[in-house]
């Protein structure tokens, strides 16, 4: 028997993530293909003949599992009864704009669409923040939505994540499928953290670690970790436009993920509500490394952090604090 | 054991359908969840840093179906080895341009590749043209590549089926997936003639006709038809931009019907080089309806052609010979 279609909202659908992130959802990348969808997909006034331009595509394509799509201006309408929340929209950074400017913006929008989503959608709804600056975008909308469990409120560091892989893989050319287990720690900011200290290859001979593999770490210290962390700034240089393709692609990562469970053996890197692990201050949305099971994502403990690394952590954590204190006065 | 990877060729990869197509494709939507896939790209030298740009996006989604990424501006190096090709470039119509111009640089275009293919393409490569105009593009690139059997050379109306079952399945308030066998008759076009003489809707009390459910012979003869014909223009109007979403699933839809094979019972619309089926004229690519089996499509036969619907047939029959000629006089 069919299962019960699942709500999922995009907010900020009528951009290049949504573009990219609709089918995706629409073919059952998120949450697996035997689960049928119901898109609910929010932009704003601006953008709502463009936003019906994307639902007549999405009935266009006869997509065997979309149920129906709810394509609005109207938060309310939009937050109505959604199991999954995937927040792109947000007012970019623009040429000549202060970093308090743009986080004045979108402090707005968050407190005004934690407010929507407490009400409307569903109790236990899950909640993936995209548009940056992600880690304090969810960060506000779990303070202006306390209804919601602080546990499903996260944002993405998968894309990061999958970038470490990626350069992984081309390094010691392997198939990406056969790395894991790297971290993202931090903030999806040019202070991330990604971090090769547990991760694995798998060999012909067992799963050796990256570290040892590469053999070098200088480049895994410098030249990797920078340019995972400015590989955005990268991909808009090559194509003069973000990195939509990727950017969806893992959002429908982290929510299968932590909807599905993670494989055993392995962790992803997700924004989540810090409790004190590893050091880091209580109160902030950090990028861990987790694994999922039944529906719960919980930090992986206990993994060894040298000196390098808790420098690298702790200065993340710094930003993330400074980034919370700039929301928090721009509320006032 | 895994599964050798299967060539896949797209052509004008860096722009907008390329880039919602390679996803895709790279999900295992086009030829199954347990299919790897070596992406081939292929476009012009002004659009080499953005093809690049696709690449390392690809790179960074840590897709584990996708073996190998092949990023070119050189025809040769794209077209070696594929198993499929998708052919999404061409040259696009500019405001000023005439038919004849239009289709000029595209024959000249599809001529080359032809070659190319002809050269380099694994041997039974399957080939969907996209770009439009579609069926004359697929029909210069048969004449060119005389080795490639006729019947691997295709091009796309599958997004044309798609969007015949959206407006019937909206009209009656039904599933998509519950109407099947829309037929779309000759050119990807505005001549194009979508018949639901055939179509049924799954109900409860079973398969009943779709003109016998909608009860509305006027709609489906007039503005039904038109609304098909002039989605793509309808998309435009909405977006400011054409329909890469909704032709990137239908031409995964159209591969991987033809090599996965069509559901039994139901038939799909394909442009395929015609036999003289339906007295259409031989020796034009003309959408038909078709099954697929064993990697091989069948036009559908013995279907009933009203006085009506021959008619329609004809017209745009006769509408792809005028684009055969001028498409002739164009290489002289």
């Amino acid at each position: 028997m069919a299962k019960n279609p699942v709500r999922v909202l995009v907010t900020g659908a009528a951009g290049q993530i949504g573009y990219a992130i609709v089918p995706m959802i629409a073919r059952g990348v998120m949450l697996g293909p035997d689960q049928p969808v119901i898109l609910h997909m929010l932009d704003i006034e601006p953008a709502a003949e463009a936003l019906n331009g994307v639902k007549m595509e999405l009935m266009d394509a006869a997509f065997p599992l979309l149920k129906g799509v709810v394509a609005t201006t109207d938060a309310q309408e939009a937050c109505k009864d959604v199991n999954i929340a995937v927040m792109v929209g947000g007012f970019p950074r623009k040429e000549g704009m202060e970093r308090k400017d743009v986080m004045s913006k979108n402090v707005s929008i968050y407190k005004a669409q934690a407010s929507a989503l407490e009400k409307h959608a569903a109790s236990d709804v899950k909640v993936l923040v995209v548009a940056n600056p992600a880690n304090t975008n969810a960060l506000i909308l779990k303070e202006y939505a306390p209804k919601i469990p602080e546990k499903n409120i996260t944002c993405l560091t998968r894309l990061d994540h999958n970038r470490a892989l990626g350069q992984i893989s081309e390094k010691l050319n392997v198939h990406v499928g056969d790395v894991k287990n790297v971290i993202i720690w931090g903030n999806h900011s040019s202070t991330q953290y990604p971090d090769v200290n547990h991760a694995t290859v798998t060999t012909s001979s067992g799963e050796k670690p990256v570290r040892e593999l590469v053999a070098n770490d200088q480049w895994l210290n410098t030249e990797f970790i920078t340019t995972v962390q400015q590989r955005g700034a990268a991909i808009i240089k090559a194509r003069k436009l973000s990195s939509a393709l990727s950017a969806a692609s893992s959002a429908c990562d982290h929510i299968r993920d932590w909807v599905l469970g993670t494989p055993k053996g392995t962790w992803v890197s997700m924004g989540v509500y810090s409790d004190g692990s590893y050091g880091i201050q209580q109160g902030l949305i950090y990028s861990f490394p987790v694994t999922c099971d039944k529906g719960q994502w919980s930090i992986v403990q206990g993994l060894k952090i040298d000196d390098f690394s808790r420098g690298k952590l702790d200065a993340t954590a710094k930003e993330l604090i400074e980034e919370k204190t700039l929301a928090y006065s721009c509320l006032n | 054991m895994a599964k050798q990877p299967a060539r896949i060729l797209v052509t004008g990869a860096a722009g907008q359908i390329g880039y919602a197509l390679v996803p895709m494709i790279a999900r295992g939507i086009m030829l199954g969840a347990d299919q790897p896939v070596i992406l081939h790209l292929l476009d012009i030298p002004p659009a080499a840093e953005a093809l690049n740009g696709v690449k390392m996006e690809l790179v960074d989604a840590a897709f584990p179906l996708l073996k190998g990424v092949v990023a070119t501006t050189d025809v040769v190096e794209a077209c070696t080895g594929v198993n499929i090709a998708v052919m999404v470039g061409g040259f696009p119509r500019k405001e000023g341009m005439e038919r004849k111009d239009v289709m000029t640089k595209n024959v000249s275009i599809y001529r080359s590749q032809a070659s190319a293919l002809e050269k380099h393409a694994a041997p039974n490569c399957k080939v969907l043209v996209v770009a439009n105009p579609a069926n004359t593009n697929a029909l210069i690139l048969k004449e060119f590549a005389p080795s490639i059997p006729e019947k691997n050379i295709t091009c796309l109306t599958r997004l044309d089926h798609n969007r015949a079952l959206g407006q019937v399945s909206e009209r009656l308030n039904v599933q998509v997936s519950d109407v099947k066998n829309v037929i779309i008759w000759g050119n990807h076009s505005s001549s194009q003639y979508p018949d639901v003489n055939h179509a049924t809707v799954k109900t409860p009390s079973g398969e009943k006709g779709v003109r016998e459910l909608v009860a509305d012979d006027a709609w489906l003869n007039g503005e039904f038809i038109s609304t098909v014909q002039q989605r793509g223009a309808a998309i435009i109007k909405a977006r400011k931009l054409s329909s890469a979403l909704s032709a990137a699933s239908s031409a995964c839809d159209h591969i991987r019907d033809w090599v996965l094979g069509t559901p039994e019972g139901t038939w799909v619309s394909m442009g395929v080089y015609s036999d003289g089926s339906y007295d259409v004229p031989p020796g034009l690519i003309f959408s038909f309806p078709v099954t697929c089996q064993h990697g091989e499509w069948k036009i559908v036969q013995g279907l009933s052609i009203d006085e009506f619907s021959r008619k329609k047939l004809n017209a745009t029959a006769e509408e792809l010979g005028e684009e055969k000629a001028l498409a002739y006089s164009c290489l002289s």
